[in-house]
């Protein structure tokens, strides 16, 4: 912690950066802090709280953030995978960000939560994860962590619903889809969502029906799984910000599946990997096109 | 009209009666993901009363997430205008949190005000309200703060506060008499006066507790944000807003809809108004594509002052009642409760610069 404090001071009073964007303690546990004065540096904490991926906040549709200056950001090992894609579709240029990485052992599905980090608190994609060194960064700190607890749940969870016949499938997800009420929190904190205008506002035409009836909720849902296919992070954030509990999450593992299996790719923290929508490859399997 | 009082037993039974006769009862349920959220039941044992607090409040079964308005088709030469009916089954809403319930009475104003909702007060009129006391939920509970409590009557019909084995019930508004009169062999005279003051003790315990979490000076703080459109504080104020929304989609007070046409095939349609909200860029967006509210601080300054400024001074109170549930939802940790606490420091410091009203 102490690391990343004087870090963090150094960068704001050489003037390396105008903001460092962090975490603190808030009156529900970690949130997202930004840092203006190095004075302020000492508010910065790191621990398993830290769920957020901060990476959203360099989106360039926030012009309030642009505001504060060239940005250091501090991300876990998985939030790089969000900076690299950023950087990977050109949104950010390496040289206007400072990436400060942490050393991560898991983090908590509730950042508000102040229990201890078990298999029952931690967060879905955490057990098993294989992103917790950050290698996409300017500055690492903090000591090695030990494994995050648990064993991973989602791919098996996957496999039931494979396993469903297609109408029970389809009831699983209208149900899960008939809570949704279209607040778009998921777009909203998702940091690959950030599109000036999504496809879900436009309309002139309309592609998307904005109505909460199941046909709206449906042709957003897939249409939104669907332009994060092969660009998701796996950070897990859409679920977390649901205000309905929507497992999203596993839509997305789902098709970052069907990626993996077809073009090979995996989300990564390396930015000059190509993402597999903006890559031609002869070797692409075309068979469903015969 | 008299105290009364009702055990579980004969909720139970009554539930089970009612839903029977053909009334529509919501109550809080925990849902197969394990949160609660009020939902219809058919027996009293469905019910999660004194659960965590629902997710959603009590708005949308008065303004529905989704809604239509009316329908049409064209023919040869005219249109076929389908209106939607504006009549609604009896409905009971049994275990409401008193915040849930005092937003409704407050909402009453807006939909009120310049046209009568019908869809609103169709709703309303066929909907008894029956709270139940809250003991208060954690700390970012602040009803007290806004004026209301979790004892609250504002809003309900009948007010039951739990007591040993059942509940201690007082019925509110001509409404709520109605209802016990009509189903007066429920009811029990209130037997020991042991439990009067059983019942006052849940309540007062249950003031002090949320009392804690935050006390305002609620026309100090309208007088501040009617002079501090351009203080510095809206500045930096929601740096960690993503402009989700999801604030505004759990507040049982936010209440902004959008209106939209969807076709049903070729030459027909549905009119169609859907919940938004003013933290989005989208809602205030031009045709020309200016969008007056810049970025999101002043977002999120307009949803402050219409909940502490601009609506107290149309229809005389705030439109928030302090259940937090923004604060809980939100996922960059934007919280109400702490935004208004630096507020009200910046109005006592600066002091009232217009006389407060």
């Amino acid at each position: 912690m102490k690391e990343l404090q004087e870090l963090a001071r150094t960068l704001l009073s050489s003037g390396t950066v105008g903001v460092v964007i962090g975490w603190e303690e808030g009156p529900r546990g970690a949130r997202p802090a930004f840092i203006t004065d190095a004075a302020d540096s000492s508010r910065l904490i790191f621990d398993h709280r830290c769920t957020h991926n901060l990476a959203t906040y360099l989106s360039p549709r926030r012009p309030h953030m642009a505001r504060l200056g060239k940005a250091a950001i501090v991300v876990k090992g998985c939030d790089a995978r969000a900076v690299a894609g950023l950087l990977r579709e050109t949104q950010v240029k390496r040289e206007d960000v400072v990436i400060i990485g942490v050393r991560c052992g898991g983090v908590a599905a509730d950042p508000a939560g102040a229990k201890p980090l078990t298999a029952e608190t931690v967060a879905e994609r955490c057990p098993g994860c294989t992103a917790r060194e950050p290698h996409l960064a300017d500055h690492v700190v903090g000591e090695a962590q030990p494994e995050p607890p648990g064993a991973p749940t989602r791919d098996a969870r996957i496999a039931e619903l494979d396993a469903m016949s297609a109408p029970k499938r389809w009831a699983f997800w209208q149900a899960e889809f008939a809570r949704c009420i279209r607040c778009n929190a998921c777009r909203e904190v998702c940091p690959m969502c950030f599109c000036e205008r999504c496809v879900g506002d436009k309309t002139e035409p309309q592609w998307l029906e904005s109505s909460p009836h199941p046909r709206g909720n449906f042709a957003w849902h897939v249409t939104r799984a669907l332009h994060q296919a092969g660009r998701c992070v796996d950070c897990g954030e859409c679920q977390r910000a649901c205000p309905a509990d929507i497992p999203l999450g596993l839509l997305n593992r789902k098709i970052a599946g069907i990626v993996a299996d077809r073009f090979d790719y995996r989300a990564t923290d390396d930015p000059t990997v190509p993402a597999p929508i903006g890559a031609f490859s002869m070797s692409d399997r075309q068979e469903f096109i015969l | 009209m008299r105290a009364k009082t009702i055990t579980e037993e004969e909720l139970c039974t009554f539930v089970a009666d009612l839903v029977a006769a053909g009334t529509r009862v919501t109550a809080p349920v925990r849902a197969a993901e394990g949160k609660v959220d009020y939902r219809a039941i058919t027996r009293f044992e469905e019910a999660a009363i004194g659960a965590e607090l629902p997710r959603r409040s009590l708005k949308e079964f008065f303004l529905p997430p989704t809604e239509p308005l009316f329908s049409w088709r064209q023919g040869k030469g005219d249109v076929t205008v389908k209106p939607v009916s504006v009549s609604f089954p009896p409905h009971v809403v049994l275990g409401a949190r008193p915040c849930d319930a005092a937003a409704v009475e407050i909402l009453d104003r807006v939909m009120g005000w310049d046209y009568r909702d019908e869809l609103w007060f169709g709703r309303r009129e066929a909907t008894t309200i029956v709270s139940v006391a809250c003991p208060g939920i954690d700390g970012s509970c602040f009803c007290t703060a806004t004026g209301r409590g979790p004892d609250s009557t504002r809003g309900s019909d009948l007010m039951m506060t739990p007591v040993d084995g059942g509940y201690f019930v007082e019925a509110v508004t001509p409404k709520g008499e109605a209802f016990v009169r009509t189903h007066a062999a429920r009811f029990a005279d209130v037997a020991d006066p042991g439990t009067t003051v059983a019942a006052e003790a849940f309540r007062a315990r249950a003031r002090s507790r949320v009392a804690e979490n935050l006390t305002l000076s609620l026309p100090a703080l309208r007088s501040w944000l009617g002079s501090s459109f351009d203080h510095e504080l809206w500045r930096t104020i929601a740096l960690r807003c993503h402009g989700c929304g999801a604030c505004a989609s759990v507040c049982p007070t936010c209440h902004c809809f959008d209106i939209v046409d969807e076709p049903d095939g070729v030459r027909a349609g549905t009119r169609r108004r859907n919940w938004d909200t003013c933290q989005t860029a989208r809602f205030t967006v031009h045709a020309s594509g200016h969008n007056p509210r810049t970025d999101q601080n002043a977002r999120f300054r307009q949803r402050v002052m219409h909940k502490f400024s601009i609506y107290p001074d149309r229809f005389g109170e705030v439109l928030c009642t302090g259940c937090g549930r923004c604060a809980r939802a939100c996922p960059g940790g934007m919280d109400l409760p702490e935004v208004l606490k630096t507020i009200a420091a910046l109005a006592g410091a600066d002091g009232p610069r217009e006389a407060a009203v």
